[in-house]
C-alpha cells in the first residue's frame, strides 16, 4: 500500500480524533502504518536523507534529554521534532514520523529526536541507522517486562555491532555495561584493551562525571553492574555517584572506565546527580554539532522541564513539585534530590499498571531508611499503597502509628490532604510511578476536581 | 533471657535483584520489636566457613543469569558445609534463583545443563526461549501452617522461566489457588525439606506473609535453643490488609 494513501488517512483520523478529543493520536496511527506497509519507518527515513536523526535510549533520563536537545537546537534555529514523552515504541516513532510529514512524505524539519524503549531500540535500529545515539543507563527496571539488565546490554551489543559508520556515539562512560558497548565495538573484544577500532574510536564520546564533591558516601543496594561486562569480576571503583555510575575499573581484565569528552558544565537547568549526566548528554551532543556555547548557555537558561520530570506546578496557592520516580535508582535519585531541597511534606503514589510494571518488589531495593525521618509529613496513595506503607513501616522506628506516615488510597483525597498539610512556604513533593504521575497530573491539570 | 539470633544473607550484592532483600529487613524487625538480638552477616564471594558455619538462619534470593553462574561456581566450593546445614537442620529460606541452585540440575532455554548443588531432590528445565515466563500476583495454600499458624494462605509475585520439578523425597510449600507456582502445570509451588524452606514468591514474600516471617523466626530459635520460645505478638493490621488486598484481586476472600 502506498505510503501516501497511509500518511492521508493517518492524518485524517488523527486529525477527527482531536476534533473529537478522543486523544493526540501519539501511538495508534503510527501501529496503524506500520499495519499497512511493515517498513513504513524505513521508507520515510530513506525518502528524507537530510533529516538528522537522533535516537537516545537508556532506563532512566530519555525524556529529560531529548528536551534538552531540543530546546539547545531550537535555540540555535533548528527545526526540530520529537516523540510523544513515553510514546517510546516503533509505533510511537511512526506516529510521530507519519505527523511530521506532509502527504508525499516530506518532512520539513532538520531533525527528528526519538527516545526510544529498551526493548525497542533493537527493533528501531533494523529500520533506522541513526545519526547520533545516546545511550543514558540501564538499571534494574520493570523485570516483569525487559527482563534483567544484562540480558537487555547483551541485546543491545549485538544490534550496535550492525550500525554503519555513519552513527556516532554517545555513551556514558560511568555505567561500565554503556561504556563497555563503545569499547567493545569494532569487532573484537579480546584481548582487552585493543578494543576500539580505529573506526569507532573517531565516532565514540564519552560523558561522565569527575567531581569528588559529588561522591556518595554510602554504597546504595540496587547496584545492578558491579562486576566486569568483559570479564565478570568485582569491579573497583575510585568513586561512585549513584547505583553503579561511577569511575570504574577491573583490576582482572584491565578494561577501565573510557577518557571523558566532558565532565563538568557552567549550569544545570535542573536539580539532582542524575541531570547533570542527562545536561553532559546533551551539551557534548550539541558541542559535536558545533553549536556556539553561548547558545548552548542561553537554552539551557531558558528550560523548562518536561511534565511530571521536576515540574512545578500552583495549586490553590501551593507549590507542588512533581519528580517522577519508577525504579529503584530514580526513586533513590529522586529522595536524595528532594532532600538537599529540604522538602517537609511528601506524597507517593506506588501504581503496579502495565507503564509502572506489575511487581512492586523493587520497592525494597530503595533506601529509605536514609532518608524518611527528615520529612515532616510522607502520605501514600496509589493502586499498591498497602504495600509503601508496609516498606516504610520496616525501615525502623515504628512512624506508622503517629501522624507522620498516611496510608490513603484514593489519590485525589491524598493530593487534597497533602495540600491541606503543606504550609504557604513549602512544597508538595509528589513522587508517584509512570501512570500514578499522569492520573496525578490529570488530577492537578483537570481543575474540576480540585 | 536474652535471645540472639545470627543471619546469614547468601550473596546480597549478586542474589539480590527483585527485591529478596525485603525478607531481611522483615524478619530483622520483627525480631527487634521483640527484643531479640539479630546480627546479619553478609556473605559474598570468598565467604568465610566459620561466617557460614555461625548462622541460625540463612538466607539466598534470585538474580540475574550472570551473577546467578558467579555464584554457582563459588558456592560449589562450600557446598558440603552447606549440605551439612540444611541435613542438620538449619533453617533457611531460598526463592528463585537460589531455589533451583540447590537443586539437581538447571536446563537453560538453549539445552545447556548448568550442574545444580544437588541439596534438594528437584531439578529446573526452562522450555525454550519461545516459552513464556511464569509472571503475575500469586496465592498458595500452604500445609505447614494449618497446624502451625491461623491463617493458611501465602501471597506474592513470581516472575520465573524456569519450571521446577519436586522429586519424592521433598515436599511442596504450598498448593497453587491462583498463579503458575513451580511449573504452571502441577499447582505446586515451592519446596520444604526438613527446616529448608524453596520459593519462587517475590514481594518480597515475608513482609506480606507475617505468620510465615514469624514461623522461620520461631524455628530458628526452636534449632539454636532446643526448646519453644514463644514470641510476643506485633500489631500486623498493616500486613495483613496488604496480603488481604493481594488475594481479593486474584478474586479470593479471605
Amino acid at each position: 500500500m502506498g505510503n501516501i494513501f497511509i500518511i492521508y488517512l493517518g492524518k485524517l483520523l488523527v486529525y477527527s480524533s482531536r476534533l473529537l478529543n478522543l486523544g493526540q493520536g501519539s501511538t495508534w496511527p503510527g501501529h496503524l502504518a506500520l499495519n499497512l506497509n511493515k517498513n513504513f519507518i524505513k521508507d520515510i527515513v530513506n525518502q528524507n536523507p537530510n533529516l538528522k536523526i537522533i535516537l537516545i535510549a537508556g532506563t532512566n533520563g530519555k525524556t529529560t534529554t531529548g528536551k534538552l536537545i531540543q530546546t539547545i537546537l531550537e535555540k540555535n534555529g533548528e527545526k526540530v521534532f520529537q516523540n510523544e514523552a513515553g510514546a517510546n515504541l516503533t509505533n510511537g516513532i511512526a506516529s510521530s514520523l507519519l505527523l511530521h510529514s506532509n502527504i508525499l512524505s516530506t518532512i520539513h524539519y532538520n531533525y527528528a529526536i526519538f527516545e526510544v524503549d529498551e526493548a525497542t531500540l533493537p527493533l528501531v535500529l533494523n529500520e533506522i541507522s541513526p545519526d547520533y545515539l545516546i545511550l543514558l543507563n540501564l538499571f534494574r527496571d520493570q523485570l516483569d517486562r525487559y527482563g534483567e539488565v544484562n540480558m537487555v546490554a547483551e541485546k543491545w551489543r549485538r544490534s550496535l555491532e550492525k550500525l554503519t559508520k555513519k552513527t556516532r556515539l554517545i555513551l556514558n562512560a560511568d555505567d561500565p555495561q554503556i561504556a563497555f558497548l563503545g569499547l567493545s565495538q569494532g569487532g573484537a573484544s579480546i584481548p582487552p584493551l585493543r578494543w576500539i577500532a580505529k573506526r569507532w574510536k573517531d565516532n565514540t564520546f564519552f560523558f561522565g562525571l569527575d567531581n569528588k564533591k559529588l561522591i556518595t558516601s554510602s554504597s546504595q543496594h540496587a547496584s545492578d553492574s558491579t562486576y566486569c561486562p568483559n570479564c565478570s569480576s568485582k569491579l573497583h571503583y575510585d568513586s561512585i555517584y549513584f547505583s553503579h555510575l561511577g569511575d570504574w575499573k577491573c583490576n582482572n581484565c584491565g578494561l577501565k572506565r573510557p577518557k571523558l569528552d566532558i565532565s563538568e558544565y557552567s549550569y544545570y537547568p535542573l536539580s539532582g546527580i542524575y541531570n547533570r549526566y542527562n545536561t553532559l548528554a546533551a551539551v557534548l551532543l550539541a558541542k559535536r554539532l558545533g553549536i556556539q556555547q553561548k547558545r548552548i548557555n542561553s537554552a539551557l537558561h531558558e528550560f523548562k522541564p518536561a511534565f511530571g520530570r521536576q515540574e512545578i506546578l500552583r495549586v490553590k496557592n501551593k507549590n507542588i513539585q512533581i519528580f517522577l520516580s519508577k525504579n529503584p535508582t530514580s526513586f533513590n535519585e529522586s529522595l536524595r534530590t528532594i532532600s538537599d531541597l529540604k522538602a517537609q511534606n511528601l506524597l507517593f503514589v506506588l501504581n503496579d499498571r502495565i507503564p509502572d510494571g506489575t511487581d512492586t518488589s523493587w520497592i525494597w531495593d530503595v533506601d529509605f531508611e536514609d532518608f524518611v525521618y527528615q520529612f515532616k509529613y510522607i502520605i501514600i496513595s496509589g493502586d499498591r499503597a498497602l504495600d509503601l506503607g508496609l516498606r516504610l513501616k520496616y525501615c525502623g522506628k515504628p512512624i506508622i502509628h503517629d501522624s507522620q506516615l498516611i496510608i490513603q488510597e484514593d489519590l485525589k483525597n491524598s493530593i487534597l490532604f497533602g495540600l491541606n498539610k503543606t504550609l504557604k512556604s513549602e512544597t508538595l513533593y509528589i513522587l508517584p510511578t509512570y501512570s500514578a504521575m499522569l492520573e496525578v497530573r490529570k488530577i492537578l491539570t483537570g481543575k474540576k476536581i480540585l | 533471657m536474652n535471645y540472639k539470633l545470627t543471619i546469614g544473607w547468601l550473596f546480597p550484592e549478586l542474589m539480590s535483584t527483585y527485591g529478596d532483600r525485603g525478607n531481611i529487613i522483615c524478619i530483622q524487625k520483627r525480631c527487634e520489636w521483640r527484643g531479640i538480638n539479630i546480627e546479619i552477616l553478609k556473605l559474598d564471594l570468598g565467604l568465610k566457613i566459620d561466617d557460614l558455619r555461625s548462622c541460625d538462619f540463612l538466607f539466598m534470593g534470585g538474580a540475574q543469569d550472570l551473577q546467578q553462574k558467579i555464584v554457582s561456581e563459588d558456592l560449589r566450593k562450600k557446598r558440603e558445609i552447606l549440605k551439612e546445614m540444611i541435613e542438620d537442620n538449619v533453617p533457611g529460606l531460598y526463592i528463585c534463583g537460589a531455589y533451583q541452585l540447590l537443586g539437581k540440575y538447571y536446563k537453560e532455554a538453549d539445552g545447556t545443563i548448568i550442574e545444580g548443588l544437588g541439596i534438594l531432590d528437584l531439578y529446573t528445565e526452562n522450555p525454550g526461549e519461545n516459552s513464556k515466563r511464569l509472571i503475575g500476583n500469586i496465592v498458595i495454600e500452604s500445609g505447614i501452617m494449618n497446624h502451625e499458624l491461623r491463617q493458611n494462605t501465602l501471597v506474592g509475585f513470581e516472575n520465573h522461566g524456569g519450571r521446577t520439578y519436586l522429586g519424592k523425597n521433598i515436599r511442596l510449600l504450598g498448593k497453587v489457588i491462583k498463579g503458575f507456582g513451580n511449573n504452571g502445570e502441577d499447582k505446586t509451588e515451592g519446596a520444604i525439606y526438613k527446616n529448608s524452606f524453596g520459593s519462587y514468591l517475590h514481594g518480597p514474600i515475608l513482609p506480606k506473609n507475617p505468620h510465615f516471617a514469624d514461623y522461620l523466626i520461631s524455628l530458628s530459635l526452636k534449632e539454636k535453643y532446643k526448646k519453644s520460645v514463644p514470641l510476643s505478638p506485633l500489631d500486623d493490621s498493616l500486613e495483613w490488609a496488604a496480603h488481604k488486598a493481594i488475594a481479593k484481586r486474584l478474586g479470593i476472600s479471605i
